[in-house]
């Protein structure tokens, strides 16, 4: 599939090349341009929208940035294209991380609210700052000079077309390598992004960052292309309509954002001929109506679903002879577009049609399943624990992996913890046990920085665990597993496991966009340690499935090889029999045994009794917050207060 | 001094119109954690119905008050309708900021084909000339948009606190599960605080049309730089939109006057990048515990 993929854009692009050659008038050519550089752009958009799963309504301010960036530097210094392109790259980005260090503190409406504002200011600035842009006025720019020649329309065009080339390939090993991962991740499940060592806030800031490079690189190609540029361009409607085309073409493909921005391109074109609109709106009701004829007598929606769309497109239909002049009402028409795909086309044209096309469904990777084979021929579960070698330098000679010294978190008036010591020895398994609210997961999320101690002491391997991001101290060497489950749902099992490998990899940007061999061999590494990780809990045959496919116990099973990928020194398990069988059970004691015996110190979250006493070597009991027992399971079995907190008092005394 | 004087009032009576829009956002965000990204245009709707009513309709500026709160009503109503209840079934984020954004576009360019894309002048229905007070110039104009602004925004606090409807809406700002287990039609407390947070835009809107020009175009910015005073005021507080709403209208006016009348938006949305970066639940609001 993926081969077929390239080949396919290949020979689209290839066509879109040779477009020149066969129409001669520049105002198709142009059109194609524009179209490009959109795309261009779109792709970046793609990695914050349809990726990272953030709403930007700043890109249409970014894009402003890089086209005034171009013109800047080419009416004061008159700078070679050379020069202009890489620095309104530069410059975009720049102000990209600008807006992204404090925005993407927030999300979700926050954040549409202050890309908004960001994208507002950047107008303003644009037609204040006179003495730099010329402001209301615009500023005047002729097609670059390349290799002593001032380029005409027609080759310009070409350079576009490269431009486009090298931003899909960019794009496209950028999101296939451990930063794409990266952004889908901390979309799936920031949680778990954080405690795999993928910190959320740094990747939504690199993904924003690398989508503003885009936007600048679109935005410089733009102003070479209409050779005039002024303020008024960078608007509002603009930042909607780039939103419009990322999930009207369909989020998270390249096709999506080239047919999105040919759909906006396209748009405003259609809209100004009146005759042609109304063809369009009768055909597209037309289309409506029998679909929703065919899907009705096939029982696959219910009347009360497409009664709205098929009234609203006879409306638009007959709406579109009332009127003389459809341009007025362009941004309407625009309006009830996101609506219509909002609600009813969610995963875009390209998801769409991949839906009604029976291998779309598929999403077989030939290249995994060619390292998968690979892995397979491989000794199996020689590396699964993540090999010996980092084992073996990490391990120091302090016989105490972890001091929790009289932790307090209190919650307003709640103490969840209270003054709770917990000493674990390295290399042991250590349950922690205790009633339904007694603190148990609380702790966990204290010893993985999710909460912040009110008060106490932390130290893991003598240093101090406290005022630590929880991205930070997993890859110190702490990993877990949730109580609810916290997996990237929308990736396959191999990558989220890989995730969990996101900390062998080294390459920078350049090195994963040029596919170095440092980082082929990254790549290649991580997937077969994966593969092994895999298959030590037995999932490797599921390797390319969707992880929220998987039965329950199978993804809690998932979560211990996602866990184990960090390579960690601690391991903390939170109740991970729950929702397993008997005969899985059983299992996964063995599994937990022989983490144990490859070197890395488990705690044991768990309300299995028999699994607790089975396995354990040392057990702790909180109870309200705080620790009533400590010692060999055994003896803590026998601890009336133990019993008593399990099973309340009257029982005791009977 | 008498001029700074003159432009901290008319920035308390801004302040007040950007502080009534960050109300409504607080009333949505309450009830079911969305907003209307279309405040703005509520707003602009508001102040260009009531002009149509005043000027074309000949109607008493005092009588068109309630018309133009019942058409917000309505208006806000359909808005959840339409745009924000569907998205809240599907449980999308990108729905509702989508669907909301969409609804305002449309609004604007039904607007524009309706009344024109000039602005156009609001009548004033008090005196235009101004009155002393404490030695500097204030309108008439301005001292009602504060006193409007305030009263309705009280009026709105007291139905809450003290009818069994407002209970509902408290509810289910607590908690929307257990809130429609005990019977509380949550879905229709949501169409309701839309309608209500609708209301009060359009209140706004025809407050301060005579102050300003009125236009399709009138809404957008207000309806942003509103939404910096909801967030330095905080989601959850009322005191702090009063005292972030004049604190951005003053900081506004005397930009306007002292710099240059091009960048009177930009203190606002600065304001808005730097909250966030220091402060994202906002100088007055309580900072949520994310759970797991």
């Amino acid at each position: 599939m993926r081969q077929h993929s390239s080949s396919w854009a290949a020979l689209a692009w290839v066509l879109a090349v040779l477009i020149p050659l066969a129409i001669q008038n520049p105002y198709y050519i142009h059109l194609v341009e524009t179209i490009m550089i959109y795309s261009i752009l779109l792709f970046g958009l793609d990695i914050v929208v349809g990726y990272t799963g953030q709403v930007s309504l700043g890109h249409a301010g970014l894009f402003g940035i890089g086209a005034y960036t171009a013109g800047v530097m080419f009416m004061k210094l008159s700078a070679s294209v050379w020069l202009v392109l890489p620095c309104s790259i530069a410059v975009t980005a720049l102000f990209g991380a600008i807006l992204a260090l404090p925005a993407l503190r927030v999300s979700g409406p926050y954040l549409a609210m202050v890309t908004l504002a960001f994208g507002t200011i950047v107008q303003i600035l644009i037609n204040e700052m006179t003495f730099l842009t010329e402001g209301p006025l615009g500023i005047k720019i002729s097609k670059p000079v390349m290799f002593g020649d001032k380029l005409t329309e027609r080759e310009f065009y070409w350079v576009v077309c490269v431009m486009l080339g090298l931003a899909l390939i960019f794009v496209h090993r950028l999101l296939r390598s451990h930063l794409g991962r990266a952004f889908e991740a901390l979309k799936g499940s920031p949680v778990a992004s954080d405690c795999m060592g993928v910190s959320v806030y740094r990747y939504k800031v690199y993904a924003f960052v690398i989508s503003a490079g885009l936007a600048g690189l679109a935005g410089s190609l733009y102003a070479y292309s209409e050779q005039y540029i002024s303020p008024n361009t960078y608007n509002f409607e603009l930042t909607v309509l780039f939103l419009l085309a990322i999930i009207m073409g369909g989020r998270k493909t390249r096709s999506g954002a080239i047919i999105g921005a040919t759909i906006i391109v396209m748009l405003p074109k259609l809209l100004d001929d009146i005759e042609l609109f109304r063809w369009v709106a009768t055909t597209a009701a037309v289309v409506i109506a029998a679909g929703a004829a065919v899907g009705l007598q096939k029982q696959w929606t219910h009347p009360k679903a497409v009664v709205i769309p098929v009234v609203g497109t006879l409306a638009l239909a007959v709406f579109s002879y009332q009127l003389q002049n459809m341009t007025d009402w362009r941004l309407s028409i625009f309006g009830l577009m996101i609506l219509f795909v909002v609600y009813y086309l969610q995963d875009g044209i390209v998801g769409f049609l991949s839906k009604l096309s029976p291998q779309g469904e598929v999403k077989m990777d030939s290249s995994a399943t060619k390292i998968a084979t690979q892995a397979a021929e491989l000794s199996p579960g020689s590396h699964a624990l993540g090999g010996e070698d980092h084992l073996s330098t990490s391990r120091s000679s302090n016989p105490v992996i972890l001091n929790a010294q009289s932790v307090l978190m209190q919650f307003g008036g709640l103490k969840a913890i209270n003054n709770v010591d917990l000493v674990i020895k390295r290399g042991e398994i250590h349950g922690l046990i205790g009633p339904n609210g007694s603190g148990k997961s609380t702790m966990m999320n204290v010893l993985t920085g999710i909460y912040q101690p009110t008060d106490g002491q932390i130290e893991f391997n003598a240093k101090t665990l406290v005022g630590r991001a929880s991205s930070d101290i997993a890859l110190s060497g702490i990993a877990r597993t949730f109580q609810n489950v916290q997996l990237f749902g929308e990736m396959t099992v191999l990558q989220n496991v890989l995730v969990g490998l996101h900390h062998t990899f080294e390459s920078p940007l350049w090195n994963v966009a040029l596919h170095t061999p440092s980082y082929l061999r990254e790549e290649s590494e991580a997937n077969t340690r994966a593969h092994a990780l895999l298959e030590f809990v037995g999932l490797d045959s599921l390797a390319l499935e969707l992880a929220h496919n998987l039965p329950y116990g199978k993804q809690r099973l998932l979560e211990i090889a996602r866990a184990l990928a960090l390579s960690p020194e601690l391991l903390l398990l939170d109740e991970p029999a729950a929702g397993l069988t008997a005969p899985d059970i059983k299992e996964l004691i063995t599994y937990i045994r022989k983490i144990r015996d490859s070197g890395v110190t488990v705690i044991l979250i768990e309300h299995h009794m028999d699994v607790v006493m089975g396995i354990c070597d040392t057990v702790s009991v909180l109870d309200f917050g705080q620790k009533i027992a400590e010692g060999k399971p055994a003896e803590v079995q026998a601890n009336e207060k133990v019993i008593t907190a399990y099973l309340g008092g009257s029982t005791i005394t009977a | 001094m008498e001029i700074l004087l003159q432009l901290i009032y008319s920035g308390i009576a801004l302040g007040m119109i950007y502080a009534v829009i960050a109300f409504g956002y607080q009333l949505t965000f309450a009830t079911s954690d969305t907003l209307n990204f279309g405040q703005g245009e509520a707003l602009m709707l508001g102040a260009l119905v009531g002009l149509s009513l005043v000027d074309t309709g000949g109607m008493n500026y005092w009588l068109a008050i309630p018309v133009v709160g019942a058409f917000g009503l309505i208006q806000g109503a359909l808005v959840e309708r339409v745009g924000v209840r569907p998205a809240i079934k599907l449980k999308s984020e990108f729905g509702w900021i989508m669907s909301t954004i969409a609804l305002g576009i449309i609004f604007k360019n039904v607007a524009e084909n309706i009344w024109g894309r000039d602005d156009l002048r609001f009548p004033s229905p008090l005196d235009e000339s101004p009155i002393k007070l404490f030695g500097a110039n204030v309108l008439p104009m301005e001292l009602l948009v504060i006193g409007g602004a305030l009263l309705m925004m009280l009026l709105i606090e007291f139905f809450n606190r003290k009818t069994i409807f407002g209970k509902a809406v408290v509810a289910t700002f607590n908690d929307r599960e257990a809130a429609r287990l005990m019977g509380i039609n949550t879905s229709l407390v949501i169409t309701f605080s839309y309608a209500l947070s609708s209301m009060t835009a359009a209140f706004a809107g025809i407050l301060v049309a005579p102050l300003t020009l009125t236009g399709a175009t009138m809404g957008s910015v207000l309806g942003l730089k509103a939404f910096a005073v909801a967030i330095i005021g905080g989601l959850t507080s009322g005191l702090g939109i009063v005292v972030g709403g004049i604190l951005l209208g003053v900081a506004e006016t005397t930009t306007g006057f002292y710099i240059s009348t091009g960048y009177k938006d930009v203190p606002g949305l600065v304001l808005l990048l730097l909250v966030l970066a220091v402060r994202p639940a906002g100088l007055f609001g309580k900072s949520a515990i994310k759970k797991v």
